[in-house]
């Protein structure tokens, strides 16, 4: 593992189902300890192109690299880093300190005092500390997802996968998750990798960003998000980032 | 490197040096030296922690080294971090310090046999409850579902009765054909002994419409169908459908346990009744192949041993069985809390408790045609 090098390197990646092709041509590198954010409008592949970076699907043709571990599907055995899923995918009949404890105890011979010692810590750093022994049906979404996001780090990976983390929350919520992602990024030196269309959470976390458009089947825009929405001349790079529809300004100018 | 805390000692100030590595690979061993270290460390005044011969550091480590730093705070010494040329390391122990919250200890779940024999005996009563609850409350709903037949789902029957009843034909069939297979079987080799083989059908007639036919039928769709019904309400439920239908002004009693009722009930006769008629056959073809009984002379004493009150007292109850296996299903469906696994332990209860309901119900309906004579 070097530092110079980039954490991930995706190169010529195609994906699709059979001979369906939905995305081709995606270039793209992540610094090591950056947030990176993966954008687009609803459809247009975010979350599949995710799907690959963490290993759940083979590429049709192109190449992912992530540093010190090699291509994401062919990884066997422990984890090389933590993922949080939309909906938080904690599992139901286990409390939170069991569903952190769960890949602890798989993977690591860390039993007893010491394993709750450290999943409470976890807790505690979400900010879940008290809630130890709920059940996730018991607790809100947005409690759910920082779950989530302490179980992601229970095996101390130096990169996160975040599937849309804050969408569905309420804004104080949304902006407590996102200031706990900077400090993962900043005080653990996590390389974080966002998946998102909330442009609050863009602007204040990303460090870098890929916009993807359907249409286009790939990269669109690529760059620092706060450059993108003041400087792009990209229709579609600058209606995403100010929140406009050519539809309804067609309408409203006819 | 192997972990070591170093404790140099003079009077009431002590000098931590940490060497090796602090992380999750080694965190037993961390745990091991952290405890080793604050046993030598009582009664000191001053703690100085020395990061920098610290091999390296993640998470792991530093939530140990921060619950040491706070457990010595806590005993009245002042800890002081020397982060040297290891900033990092100091952040990040900091970090989890600052993040600390007072919260209740955690455990991990152990029952042991005992105390799951004692939970399941504690949940007995609630059960008892909500049972009772649930039928009072359909007792309730079916004067106001004849009252407003809008409120009943009809669309949904014919495909409720296609998958309750056409669908399981071909299992309650072979079920019903064997079990005639079986008694043919034991009849011969038990009544033969006696020279009574003629007595066969009359015994496969009896046992069959009376009392195997119904139960065999009742239990392979309790099984089937009861667990079918059950998980989709479950999962109707815990995926807020049900609650969805309610916010929409549907009573969810009316709109989804009435047809599954009623197609149950439709159902579970005439998939009785089609396996008595299988049964018959499984009991000639077990007694054709093993005696001298020919076929024709079998089904004359079929003819003359069937009486309507055989069938009816296998038939009358059927209705009753087929909505023990509804109510059931349905209500642990609408029972359901939480997520996936509580919609796979709903069904095994729904499957369990309908098996057993339909046992006893039978029981009672064969008790009670012997009180009476039939």
């Amino acid at each position: 593992m070097s530092l110079s090098r980039p954490h991930i390197t995706v190169d010529d990646l195609r994906i699709g189902w059979g001979e369906r092709v939905l995305m081709q041509h995606i270039n793209f590198q992540i610094e090591r300890g950056t947030i990176f954010t993966i954008l687009g409008g609803s459809g247009c592949g975010k979350s599949s192109l995710l799907r690959y970076l963490i290993g759940l699907e083979q590429p049709q043709a192109g190449r992912i690299d992530i540093d010190g571990i090699g291509e994401p599907h062919r990884c066997e055995g422990v984890p090389p880093f933590g993922v949080l899923f939309q909906s938080g995918a904690l599992f139901s009949s286990m409390t939170l300190a069991e569903n952190l404890a769960l890949p602890l105890t798989t993977w690591t011979a860390i039993r007893g005092a010491t394993a709750m010692q450290l999943v409470q810590a976890k807790l505690d750093l979400v900010g879940l500390g008290p809630f130890a022994e709920h059940l996730p049906g018991e607790i809100s979404g947005g409690m759910k997802k920082r779950a989530g996001i302490a179980r992601a780090l229970m095996l101390e990976p130096d990169l996160l996968f975040l599937d849309e983390p804050s969408a569905g929350l309420d804004p104080i919520s949304a902006v407590e998750l996102d200031q706990l992602i900077l400090t993962l990024s900043r005080d653990l030196g996590i390389t974080v990798v966002i998946v998102t269309h909330e442009l609050p959470s863009i602007f204040l976390v990303a460090d870098h960003c890929i916009v993807l458009e359907k249409e286009a089947k790939g990269i669109v825009a690529r760059g620092d998000p706060r450059n993108l929405r003041d400087e792009s001349v990209i229709p579609f790079v600058h209606n995403f980032f100010t929140r406009s529809s050519p539809r309804i300004s067609a309408k409203q100018g006819g | 490197m192997s972990v070591a805390v170093q404790v140099n000692r003079e009077g009431d100030h002590a000098r931590l040096v940490l060497t090796g590595p602090f992380d999750l690979a080694h965190a037993m061993a961390v745990a091991r030296a952290a405890q080793s270290a604050e046993g030598r460390l009582s009664g000191c005044r001053l703690v100085d922690v020395d990061l920098t011969h610290l091999d390296r550091i993640d998470g792991a480590g530093a939530v140990l080294l921060a619950r040491l730093l706070d457990r010595l705070e806590d005993g009245q010494s002042a800890a002081r971090i020397a982060e040297g040329n290891n900033p990092e390391a100091a952040r990040l122990i900091a970090l989890y310090r600052e993040r600390r919250t007072e919260h209740p200890v955690t455990r991990i779940r152990t029952m042991t046999s005992l105390t799951r024999i004692g939970a399941l005996a504690a949940q007995l009563p609630g059960k008892a409850n909500d049972a009772l609850d649930f039928t009072g409350r359909c007792a309730v709903a079916l004067p106001k579902a004849a009252a407003t037949p809008s409120s009943i789902d009809w669309h949904s029957l014919p495909r409720l009765i296609q998958g309750i009843g056409a669908d399981a034909l071909p299992v309650t069939s072979a079920a019903n054909l064997l079990v005639g297979v079986i008694i043919g079987f034991l009849g011969v080799s038990q009544l033969g002994r006696f020279g009574a083989v003629a007595y066969v059908p009359q015994l496969v007639v009896v046992a069959h419409f009376r009392e195997l036919g119904p139960l065999v039928t009742a239990i392979v769709v309790a099984g089937r169908s009861g667990a079918g019904l059950a998980s989709e309400i479950a999962t109707m439920k815990v995926s807020e459908e049900v609650d969805a239908l309610r916010s929409m002004g549907f009573d969810p009693l009316r709109w989804l346990v009435v047809p599954r009722c009623i197609a149950v009930a439709a159902s579970v006769p005439l998939l009785t009744w089609i396996g008595d008629l299988l049964a018959l056959v499984g009991g000639l073809m077990a007694t054709a192949v093993i005696t001298q009984m020919t076929p024709r002379a079998y089904i004359r004493a079929t003819m003359d041993a069937i009486t309507a009150g055989d069938l009816l007292a296998g038939l009358v109850k059927t209705p009753f069985l087929a909505l023990a296996i509804g109510l059931i299903a349905c209500g642990q469906g609408l029972l359901t809390r939480g997520g996936a696994a509580a919609v796979g332990s709903r069904t095994t209860t729904a499957v369990v408790l309908a098996i057993f309901s339909v046992i006893v119900i039978s029981a009672l309906f064969t008790f009670f045609f012997a009180l009476i004579g039939i």
